[in-house]
């Protein structure tokens, strides 16, 4: 059988350019991620060497057994087409931003104007690097901006290269989904 | 930088290889882009249609690489997308896998005379640029 196995499901890494959906990805995903990584000709705006094009994807199980499949967006929005071809089915979405950025909250209201509609209510977590950095936006602020919009989401600092953090906003993400099934489909 | 100037040569000489196409049956229009998806020349495409297919374009050449290197097999050359009214053809230029060249053609166009004449032109663009 080459089927889902029973349960599995498919979370989205999104976030602008640079924010870290490919390494995030790698960092955690059991197998050898597929990417789809080129050259930047775009160093004006990006000083990145890489940019996503395609899509990322990798998978992980979580402890109680369930895998899952992560997929990761291209960043720029002349790729959106791509967000809504990876957003469809999914069950929730992690939006990557840098908060150093100076419109890192800008790209958190484009990424959640992409992505609500694409998953189930509330399936939505924010990861915030770089935020510790001089001149970063403060945590509180994407929170909050969440919270105008009438939005409740998790919002956790994170180095998108330590897989620890990134299994934690994995792990956030698979919290709001179980309690939003009565089944218990998660362990 | 000296990006834009650069561009705008690469914009002039692409630009016409590309006018080649009006001697090919069917096509509709073609866009020469970069990696990362930027439209680099055009031929009957306005602006922003030439930056949409760039966009779609690079991303397919980039999942035609990572199939290709999945199934193991050599450097992604070529991939035709097929419907009844028509065919789009993403074809890499170069040896260095940094542009590609989109060409979209309607139903009236003849697939091998197309997929020749595509060759050709993405031989001709590699030596204009590397020149």
């Amino acid at each position: 059988m080459t089927a889902p196995e029973e349960g599995e499901f498919k979370i989205v890494f999104t976030g602008p350019m640079g924010a870290g959906k490919t390494t995030a990805i790698a960092a955690i995903s059991e197998v050898e991620p597929v990417r789809t990584e080129v050259d930047n000709s775009d160093r004006e705006n990006h000083e990145k060497e890489y940019t996503t094009v395609g899509f990322d994807f990798g998978r992980i199980t979580l402890p109680g057994g369930h895998p899952v499949r992560l997929y990761g967006t291209p960043g720029q929005a002349r790729f959106r087409f791509m967000w809504s071809i990876l957003g469809r089915g999914a069950a929730g979405v992690i939006i990557l931003l840098d908060a150093t950025r100076a419109d890192a909250l800008e790209q958190l209201d484009l990424f959640v104007d992409a992505f609500l509609p694409l998953v189930p209510p509330g399936a939505i977590v924010v990861g915030i690097g770089r935020n510790a950095e001089p001149g970063a936006v403060a945590t509180d602020a994407f929170a909050t901006r969440m919270e105008a919009r009438g939005l409740v989401a998790p919002v956790l600092t994170i180095d998108a290269r330590e897989p620890r953090d990134v299994r934690l906003l994995v792990h956030t993400l698979t919290c709001i989904l179980e309690s939003r099934v009565p089944a218990g489909a998660c362990a | 930088m000296k990006r834009s100037s650069a561009q705008r040569v690469l914009r002039d000489v692409a630009s016409k290889v590309l006018q080649n196409y009006r001697d090919v049956v069917g096509v509709q229009s073609a866009v020469l882009f970069s990696a990362d998806g930027f439209e680099l020349a055009s031929y009957a495409a306005d602006e922003a249609a030439a930056a949409r297919l760039a966009a779609i374009g690079s991303s397919l050449a980039a999942l035609g690489s990572a199939i290709s290197a999945e199934a193991g097999l050599d450097e992604f050359e070529r991939t035709t997308i097929e419907s009844k009214s028509g065919t789009v053809t993403i074809m890499r230029v170069g040896d260095d896998g940094a542009m590609s060249l989109a060409v979209v053609a309607g139903r009236n166009a003849v697939l091998g005379q197309l997929l020749w004449a595509t060759q050709r032109c993405s031989q001709a663009l590699a030596a204009a640029v590397h020149t």
